[in-house]
């Protein structure tokens, strides 16, 4: 599978090339074209991993309980995926690594990696705010991650602190620990920040540049109640 | 400090290199992700009354952060809303800002409420607007691209699209068009500035967009 990102960053979306018998998997509704080629099939389950139960964690993850796959019937078949939202797309190759994704910026995967809902405590993630569930990705193969602004990744080494509403995913070999900013709770509550994360190990961190949180207490009073 | 904006125009972002000593003032939530050797400090934005003051009527924060460092490190300010970021440098003229636009600036550049005249609060542009003054590097964001414009003599915005203007210039109300126009050409009520004097536009407005949704919702 070859992958390249198109209109970055603003209105990004992913070009993919396969050959004969590869899959992709994707959230419901990403595909945006693709060629003839291809057969397609909804499932709640992804290839290899999970059944009913993994479409329902999927749901509560804050995705769709649903998956596309689309499978290439001849060599050099091409699908183009994008999110619904305006934002970056990066690629992110996993060679037997994890990644934990938050939610909402999983927007597909190749073959050979398995997706699990199941990671971390609701506690640790209710505190931060955020939505409640991260999406854990193994294995070997191609991940195609969404999000809303533009994508910049920090390599950690030692520690590092994000503000919640702007992580888009980070690998495994990260701790992460949700706490406050500055020197006392207080200062936390008045930075206007609220929680944040603090990274701590050495891996890759991928954030984005904009909140959803924030563009939607901006845009939010503004719209009429329904 | 070294500081690169990117992203621009639709995603800008402030990636700051702090080294020892420097420190920078930023907007409450501004701050998207930095190096744990940065420390904050939570301060009244520029003085107990003056923040009162502007969180009532110029829609800022109460608080402003202040990130130092004593080793160095690496900090990324953003804003809410998807658009471009201009960085001015202040060598002792002022400028104003409509509210929301202020991202962060160094500590040197002093800031305070200015009152913006009635003109100013019919066409929904708010009665104060915050002022900066002083020297040093002050950052500011928009919905959408940034457009900047000289004018000599007069100017015509629509309201919700101006960002910063220079104290030279002053701000009166004024219809589009005539009367029919201004009523039925949805332009309404604009702003007629008078220079000479610089202006900071915006492509878009948010008032614009909440209307687009809003029409849209089921």
């Amino acid at each position: 599978m070859q992958t390249e990102i198109l209109a970055r960053p603003a209105a990004a979306v992913a070009k993919l090339t396969l050959n004969a018998g590869e899959t992709v998997t994707c959230e419901v509704g990403a595909m945006c074209a693709m060629s003839t080629g291809f057969h397609v099939e909804t499932t709640t389950r992804q290839r290899g991993s999970g059944g009913l139960l993994a479409g329902l964690k999927r749901m509560v993850a804050g995705e769709n309980f649903f998956l596309n796959q689309f499978t290439a019937r001849a060599d050099g078949e091409h699908i183009i995926l994008g999110p619904g939202l305006a934002g970056d797309v990066i690629h992110h190759r996993l060679d037997g690594g994890t990644l934990i994704v938050q939610g909402s910026s999983w927007l597909a995967s190749g073959p050979g990696i398995t997706i699990d809902a199941s990671f971390q405590g609701v506690g640790k993630a209710l505190f931060s705010g955020e939505s409640v569930f991260w999406l854990k990705c193994t294995g070997r193969g191609d991940l195609l991650l969404n999000s809303f602004g533009a994508v910049y990744s920090v390599d950690i080494h030692d520690t590092h602190v994000v503000d919640s509403g702007h992580i888009v995913a980070f690998e495994d070999t990260l701790q992460f620990s949700v706490g406050k900013l500055g020197d006392s709770w207080l200062q936390t509550l008045l930075s206007g920040e609220g929680f944040v994360c603090h990274f701590s190990g050495q891996g890759r961190l991928y954030c984005q540049s904009h909140s959803p949180k924030s563009f939607g207490q901006t845009l939010g009073p503004m719209l009429r109640p329904r | 400090m070294e500081y690169e904006i990117r992203n621009r125009p639709a995603f800008a972002n402030v990636l700051m290199r702090l080294t020892r000593g420097d420190s920078v003032v930023a907007e409450s939530d501004a701050m998207a992700s930095m190096s744990s050797s940065i420390s904050l400090r939570t301060r009244w934005s520029g003085g107990f009354l003056s923040a009162i003051l502007r969180r009532l009527f110029g829609g800022e924060s109460l608080f402003m952060n202040e990130y130092s460092t004593a080793s160095g490190g690496e900090l990324v300010l953003t804003q809410p809303t998807p658009g471009d970021i201009e960085c001015i440098e202040l060598k002792g003229q002022e400028l104003y800002l409509q509210a929301g636009a202020f991202i962060g600036c160094e500590p040197t550049v002093q800031m305070g409420l200015g009152f913006a005249g009635f003109a100013s609060l019919f066409a929904r542009e708010g009665l104060f607007r915050l002022k900066v003054g002083g020297q040093g590097k002050l950052w500011f964001g928009a919905y959408g691209g940034i457009v900047v414009k000289d004018i000599q003599d007069e100017f015509i915005v629509d309201s919700g699209h101006l960002i910063a203007y220079e104290p030279s210039i002053s701000l009166n109300i004024g219809l589009a068009g005539g009367l029919f126009s201004s009523l039925f050409s949805g332009e309404g009520l604009v702003l007629k500035l008078r220079g000479p004097g610089r202006v900071y536009l915006q492509s878009r407005s948010i008032e614009a967009l909440a209307s687009w949704v809003n029409s849209h919702l089921i």
